[in-house]
């Protein structure tokens, strides 16, 4: 009896499984992915604007530190199309997701740091030269949208991509650790 | 073979580096470092049509085949001497407000804005067009990456040895230093940054204008 009570609590039935990845992974995988495609994209097209965010965002000193704007701001836009698509494609979807949940925290940090400290007025360049939601100078607006953006990042890390994902077209999920309901979320069923 | 979470995630910023830095190589280099910026207000070579239009009070506006610059002096009449009269005083100190290093104070940007230098607005161009120093052209440092086209066109209106004041809002902003970085590259030689900004040009009193202002010869 206890065996049987216990089942369904540990390991959610296929069907609801189903549910959950239609209605949440999917579409939260699409938009998030999306949003940081996109945004790498738009960086990609403008390096040197982008570079110019960078350095007036004031978190590395650009006379002294020149070389970590010049990676940054070539390698960043990289790291969120990676991401981004292979998100999208629900390959390596809890590897991606923490990469976005990193990458995000970092931007809250490096925007909060700009609001903080008056002398400093930057622009966000979130999305390269485009403004998405908020106005172009940084300001909580971009923050709160950082954190909205957090939840199902924080989301896809925790139940990874669902029944939709690529990952499950390759076999066996992670060998993660982490408790057992975790792991193996996309090959179940196959 | 299974990698594990960690491992993928440093494969992803891996992949993105090399990615990056293949970009590195095959596309033009970015500039970061600040420009040799020309200080005071000696020396100004200034827009010889502007120079025209503003020493007599001409009742027909002179059309410039300048395509960026053009605008008419209609609203002007006083264009020399204006506010050296009563609000002396209260504007003396606002003329003399000090400045970060190496900027123009905003009386020498005065100075050389009436011996007809270009000026160059590098705010957004929502804050271009709602109201600008008279005579400036709009021109942000991301136009080069949005529209290379229209940032190439105003630079290439402007003789590499002119002298160009670059400005943004004022204070400790950063626009106009970019903009003057990137024009560095293209051979621009006289470059000078207008530290006081367009606030303080504003409160002065001095010569604005709106996009919708500007007269654009087709």
């Amino acid at each position: 009896m206890s065996a049987a009570s216990k089942q369904p609590k540990s390991k959610p039935s296929n069907g609801l499984l189903w549910v959950e990845s239609i209605l949440l992974q999917f579409p939260l995988r699409l938009a998030l992915g999306g949003a940081f495609a996109f945004a790498g994209y738009t960086k990609m097209n403008g390096v040197q604007s982008f570079a110019n965010a960078i350095k007036g965002f004031q978190v590395v000193d650009a006379d002294k530190h020149g070389y970590l704007i010049q990676s940054a701001a070539y390698t960043m836009p990289w790291v969120e199309m990676v991401a981004g698509v292979l998100l999208i494609l629900g390959l390596w979807t809890r590897a991606s997701a923490v990469v976005i949940w990193l990458l995000l925290v970092g931007f809250i940090a490096a925007l909060i740091h700009v609001i903080m400290d008056e002398s400093i007025s930057a622009d966000c360049s979130c999305f390269g030269d485009i403004n998405v939601v908020c106005d172009a100078a940084v300001g909580w607006c971009q923050v709160i949208r950082d954190v909205v953006m957090l939840v199902p990042a924080t989301y896809l890390v925790w139940r990874q991509g669902g029944k939709l994902a690529l990952d499950r077209a390759f076999g066996r999920n992670l060998n993660d650790s982490g408790p057992e309901w975790t792991v193996d979320r996309g090959g179940e069923g196959a | 073979m299974q990698m594990t979470t960690p491992q993928r995630v440093l494969a992803i910023v891996g992949g993105a580096f090399l990615l990056g830095s293949g970009q590195a190589l095959i596309s033009k280099p970015i500039t970061l470092g600040p420009a040799n910026l020309t200080t005071g207000t000696s020396g100004t070579k200034g827009d010889p049509n502007r120079i025209k239009q503003s020493t007599p009070p001409a009742e027909v506006p002179v059309v410039e085949p300048d395509p960026v610059d053009e605008t008419t002096p209609t609203d002007a009449p006083a264009l020399n001497g204006e506010p050296t009269t009563s609000f002396a005083a209260a504007i003396d100190s606002l003329l003399d407000k000090a400045v970060p290093a190496g900027t123009l104070t905003l009386r020498e940007s005065r100075t050389v804005w009436e011996a007809g230098a270009y000026f160059l607005d590098a705010r957004h161009e929502y804050e271009f067009d709602a109201g600008h120093i008279q005579y400036a052209s709009y021109l942000e440092a991301s136009l080069f990456d949005t529209d290379p086209d229209r940032a190439f066109a105003v630079a290439d209106s402007i003789p590499k040895d002119a002298t160009i004041v670059v400005y943004c809002v004022g204070g400790e902003c950063d626009a106009s230093k970019n903009t003057a970085a990137l024009l560095e590259q293209l051979g621009y030689t006289d470059l000078r940054i207008m530290g006081a900004g367009y606030e303080d040009w504003v409160a002065a009193g001095f010569e604005t204008e709106t996009t919708d202002e500007m007269e654009v010869s087709p």
